[in-house]
């Protein structure tokens, strides 16, 4: 309102630790592209140059997407995800439960619990159903087993998140009344997990079926040996009418799964 | 007072009764059922397995080749470094594309559009796209690099435009009102308030992206995987315990790193309040 002349505050410099950090991530994505041998004008060559993988995308085989052993392959993949979700999910909610402050009193199993996990959370998919095809040999057993540690890494992590933010007020009213441990889980924390549980648990079982599509690359069953098997024959055609029925077994089971969790939240 | 003490006893209502639960759990038991009765399993043998692992660690850990270590972890780095290129490569058509695919910035048939695109690219695995990538460009990194940067578009791009359909419009009103062409609003609207949540869920990506990058040489994609394929057509069972540790060692020092560094862009830097006030009475001229 008064004639003094409008002064803007400075603009405030970006800290040292900003500087820092856009400094290193240039110089790692640098060196990283180095490392990929990463390259502009390779990358248009190789598109460029005909190959068979494009060429199987103008003959691909549409009788393989119900054939007889491509529609069993698609159950077993099917029956790996379902199994290994509903396992991994049983087990999850006691260990989300112990890995927090609510369930677990005891600091040291508390840390235990979450470091193993974080390890079990660090093996990706593949390389459990590896091990797994290592230890027991080939089939569906090492898949299972393979989802069975990857659901777990993942709802228990998903969950305990969860955990840790939960209204404590439910809680106290349990122990006011006197509830024991188990008691007080049961009433004031399981219900209020329950919805975002399940819906991790669904949202697990589409990461599954992805996932169990590829475990048969290492022998672990499904519909990846099939995928294998037309790899190492060289018939694009054949593996590109898989890709397509299995994505479009993945779009419709997402489809449905978020619908679900919708209702669910 | 009497008609206090005379009340009815206490009636709890009825438990509601949800359909919608029921059919969900009949569905899932006939399904698991199913399942557990027809997969070609023998489940005998799912008791043997604790033992069939216990003699493969055995076999893993008796005789450990620490030679190899250095070339592991340089495998290990491989890795590390394709998850990280492919999470850049996805985020330069993940970022203009959730622009595209956010209701509050386009209209409702582009931003449907795009999140189809979306869904499609994120159906698909990494693994099958490295598969289908060996072919094209060689058995080398850049396969790989590739699938995990066409296979993060959708999922980055998901994030993103939930992040943006979330932003408060009051900044978007102010560049409207002062009459800022649409490049402009984004530029000054959006971007400042979805930039440090974007670059959070990026180096998030990028710790997804590790696991898959580190497994991708089952199909000659480049990085450790290969020792993977390896393992299991040699019997080299020493080499395959060694990368299993490096795997696991490098993924939790990149996640620890990473979720610091993404801590720090969340929660930002912690204002003093004192020097904040002095801006405040600077300005003083503007009130």
């Amino acid at each position: 309102m008064s004639e003094s002349p409008l002064r803007l505050p400075p603009k405030p410099k970006p800290s040292p630790w900003a500087i820092a950090l856009s400094i290193g991530m240039v110089v790692f994505t640098v060196v990283c592209a180095r490392t990929v041998g990463f390259s502009f004008s390779g990358l248009i060559e190789d598109l460029g140059r005909s190959n068979p993988v494009a060429q199987g995308l103008l003959e691909i085989s549409w009788g393989e997407m119900f054939s007889e052993r491509s529609r069993r392959a698609f159950l077993e993949t099917l029956q790996m995800a379902v199994l290994g979700t509903t396992a991994g999910a049983a087990v999850s909610l006691p260990i989300a439960l112990w890995s927090t402050e609510v369930g677990n009193p005891y600091r040291i199993p508390r840390i235990l619990l979450r470091s193993f996990n974080n390890v079990v959370r660090a093996i990706p998919d593949l390389l459990w159903a590896g091990l797994f095809v290592l230890g027991v040999g080939i089939g569906a057993l090492p898949g299972l087993l393979a989802l069975f540690f990857f659901s777990m890494a993942v709802i228990v992590k998903l969950t305990a998140d969860t955990l840790d933010g939960i209204d404590m007020g439910p809680i106290e009213a349990a122990k006011a009344s006197g509830a024991s441990h188990t008691q007080m889980l049961r009433t004031a924390v399981v219900p209020q997990i329950l919805p975002a549980y399940s819906s991790y648990v669904l949202y697990d079982f589409e990461l599954n079926l992805r996932a169990s599509a590829v475990l048969g690359l290492v022998g672990a069953g499904g519909i990846g040996q099939r995928l294998d098997f037309f790899r190492n024959r060289g018939d694009w055609g054949k593996l590109w009418g898989l890709v397509l029925m299995f994505f479009l077994v993945v779009v419709v089971v997402e489809w449905l799964s978020v619908r679900i969790r919708r209702r669910l939240v | 007072m009497s008609s206090m003490s005379a009340s009815p006893p206490v009636q709890l209502p009825s438990k509601p009764r949800d359909t919608f639960k029921i059919v969900v759990s009949t569905v899932f038991v006939v399904l698991f059922g199913w399942s557990a009765i027809s997969v070609d399993i023998k489940w005998s043998r799912l008791l043997e397995a604790p033992a069939d692992m216990y003699r493969l660690f055995k076999a893993m850990y008796s005789d450990i080749p620490w030679d190899e270590l250095s070339r592991l972890i340089g495998l290990m780095w491989d890795s590390i470094a394709m998850a990280w290129i492919g999470t850049l490569i996805a985020a330069v058509f993940a970022i203009p594309l959730s622009f595209l695919a956010a209701e509050n910035l386009v209209g409702r048939p582009i931003a449907w559009v795009t999140r189809q695109v979306f869904n499609v690219l994120r159906a698909v695995p990494e693994v099958i796209l490295a598969l289908l990538f060996v072919p094209m460009f060689g058995l080398s990194p850049m396969a790989g690099v590739l699938a995990i940067g066409v296979g993060s578009i959708g999922s980055l791009g998901k994030l993103f435009y939930e992040i943006i359909e979330n932003i408060d419009s009051g900044p978007i009103e102010a560049t409207d009102a002062v009459g800022a062409s649409r490049l402009q609003r984004l530029r000054w609207g959006v971007i400042p308030q979805v930039a440090p949540e974007l670059t959070s869920f990026l180096l998030y990506r990028f710790e997804i992206n590790i696991r898959a990058s580190s497994v991708l040489g089952v199909v000659g994609a480049g990085g450790i995987g290969g020792v993977l394929a390896d393992t299991v057509r040699f019997k080299e069972y020493g080499v395959a315990g060694l990368a299993l540790i490096v795997v696991i060692v490098g993924t939790i020092v990149v996640d620890t790193i990473s979720g610091a560094i993404r801590h720090r862009i969340v929660a930002g830097r912690t204002i003093d309040i004192g020097e904040a006030q002095k801006y405040v009475v600077d300005t003083g001229g503007l009130s």
